[in-house]
């Protein structure tokens, strides 16, 4: 019997980013959706249902923060993890909507650790 | 002729360009459209902030819900941890410490778009009071030497959230700033065994042509050099040295006098980004003959930039005389 695997959306401006996180996740049983703007994420959102969402905030076009928000305003309950280069933008109370707040690194022990803990709620 | 003016505080001189003579119709203020979407510091979001510290407006005991006037919760990222020691240590000729502190947001309001100027007297009180139990429960911490209350208001002064707040943050150390301002107070009292501020209060008074407003308690002014354009200082008439020693008529005085300032800003310069901070003496320095407690507001209308950054100058295009005469003159019923 197969088992639905939990589906997480990457939103970020970085092709290395995407190519980084999807083999890590996937490798944990995950399906990995990736958009690469703002506004791909919002179609990508309504389209494919994520689990889970995983949120760069500096992209140009719209801005992490107001994906965030308007992801937020859609599905209250839908997990997003901001993930950011910049430690800094955690001053940011406009971060507050977010679940969790991770600084890039490409040990991804802590954002496994977020997306499972997310995931098991 | 421009006009350097030294403070007789921290001896910071400023630059007043006077043949600018900027008014408030000089400044172009860009009006920020209003973002929308999820707020985490709306009602009935209260589940998306950490659990509160502080609410007024509903029962106890039922924390974390729909029904509050005033909110107060932990930063949910916090910069400075709560947890821990701060295990002071020296590398070389080099100091540091653990991040222990407290960072706190005030949500002054449930409502979205209810901004400081259109509050009730009720409303604004509330936030002197929050500001006040918070400061006497994280004096308990022995640990911290300070709290500095501030508020971002528009993102051109540092704020991202439309939401009305402000904020708090206790720190085990004196900030440099304030430091230098309570040195500054205490050579002027050695010289001249009186709080400098009182002088300033008395002469300020007697001159009255850089008062803004004033009650029979506090008193606001565009200071003698100030750094920016509209900048004011609220301060009470009386010597007080600790925003914590505020009696609950004075609360009253305070409020009366803020809003009436803020309102006054908000009719010259509509909608004008602006960062407003609390200045009180050091945690458990309560009664210092030499500080005297004060609310500084900077609208935001000018750029710091590589002159301000070497020198500690700033360029000030509107003389705070012109400032305070608009203010002043502004009619609040019309």
């Amino acid at each position: 019997m197969s088992v639905d695997k939990k589906k997480i959306l990457v939103v970020d401006d970085e092709e290395s980013i995407h190519l980084l996180y999807k083999e890590e996740l996937e490798e944990e049983g995950y399906e990995v959706q990736s958009a690469m703007s703002g506004e791909d994420a919002l179609k990508a959102f309504d389209t494919h249902q994520p689990d889970l969402v995983i949120l760069d905030i500096n992209m140009p076009g719209m801005d992490g923060i107001e994906v965030l928000r308007q992801m937020k305003q859609k599905r209250p309950g839908i997990p997003v993890i901001l993930s950011s280069a910049y430690p800094e933008y955690k001053q940011d109370l406009a971060s507050w909507a977010s679940d969790d707040y991770i600084v890039k690194s490409f040990n991804l022990d802590d954002l496994k650790g977020s997306v499972k803990r997310h995931l098991s709620r | 002729m421009p006009d350097l003016r030294r403070d007789p505080i921290i001896g910071r001189w400023v630059i007043i360009a006077k043949e600018r003579g900027k008014r408030p119709s000089d400044f172009v203020i860009e009006q920020e459209k209003t973002r929308g979407g999820f707020c985490p510091l709306c009602a009935n979001n209260e589940h998306t902030t950490p659990p509160e510290v502080l609410a007024y407006g509903r029962p106890h005991y039922a924390p974390n819900a729909p029904g509050w006037t005033l909110r107060v919760v932990p930063n949910k990222f916090p910069a400075l941890v709560i947890e821990g020691d701060l295990d002071k240590r020296g590398e070389g000729i080099y100091d540091n410490m653990n991040g222990i502190g407290a960072h706190e947001v005030i949500i002054e309001t449930p409502r979205h778009d209810e901004t400081l100027p259109a509050m009730s007297h009720q409303q604004v009180i509330q936030i002197f009071w929050a500001y006040r139990d918070r400061m006497l429960d994280l004096a308990r911490d022995q640990r911290f030497r300070y709290i500095i209350i501030f508020k971002n208001f528009g993102r051109a002064a540092g704020a991202s959230l439309e939401h009305s707040h402000s904020q708090l943050i206790a720190l085990p150390i004196v900030p440099h700033l304030i430091q230098e301002e309570i040195e500054g107070c205490l050579r002027y009292f050695e010289y001249k065994e009186r709080c400098v501020f009182c002088d300033i209060i008395r002469q300020e008074r007697s001159q009255n042509i850089r008062i803004v407003c004033e009650n029979n308690d506090f008193v606001a002014i565009c200071p003698f050099a100030p750094r920016a354009p509209f900048e004011m200082w609220v301060m009470p008439k009386t010597h007080q040295s600790a925003y914590v020693s505020t009696s609950d008529s004075q609360f009253h005085s305070l409020t009366d006098l803020f809003l009436e300032t803020v309102r006054r800003l908000n009719k010259a310069l509509p909608k004008v980004p602006y960062n407003y901070m609390l200045h009180t003496a050091p945690l458990r320095d309560s009664a210092l003959e030499h500080y005297h407690w004060h609310i500084e507001i900077m609208p935001k209308l000018t750029t710091v930039a590589g002159f301000e950054w070497g020198t500690g100058f700033y360029i000030n295009p509107t003389p705070p005389e012109e400032a305070a005469r608009f203010l002043r003159e502004i009619r609040l019923d019309a």
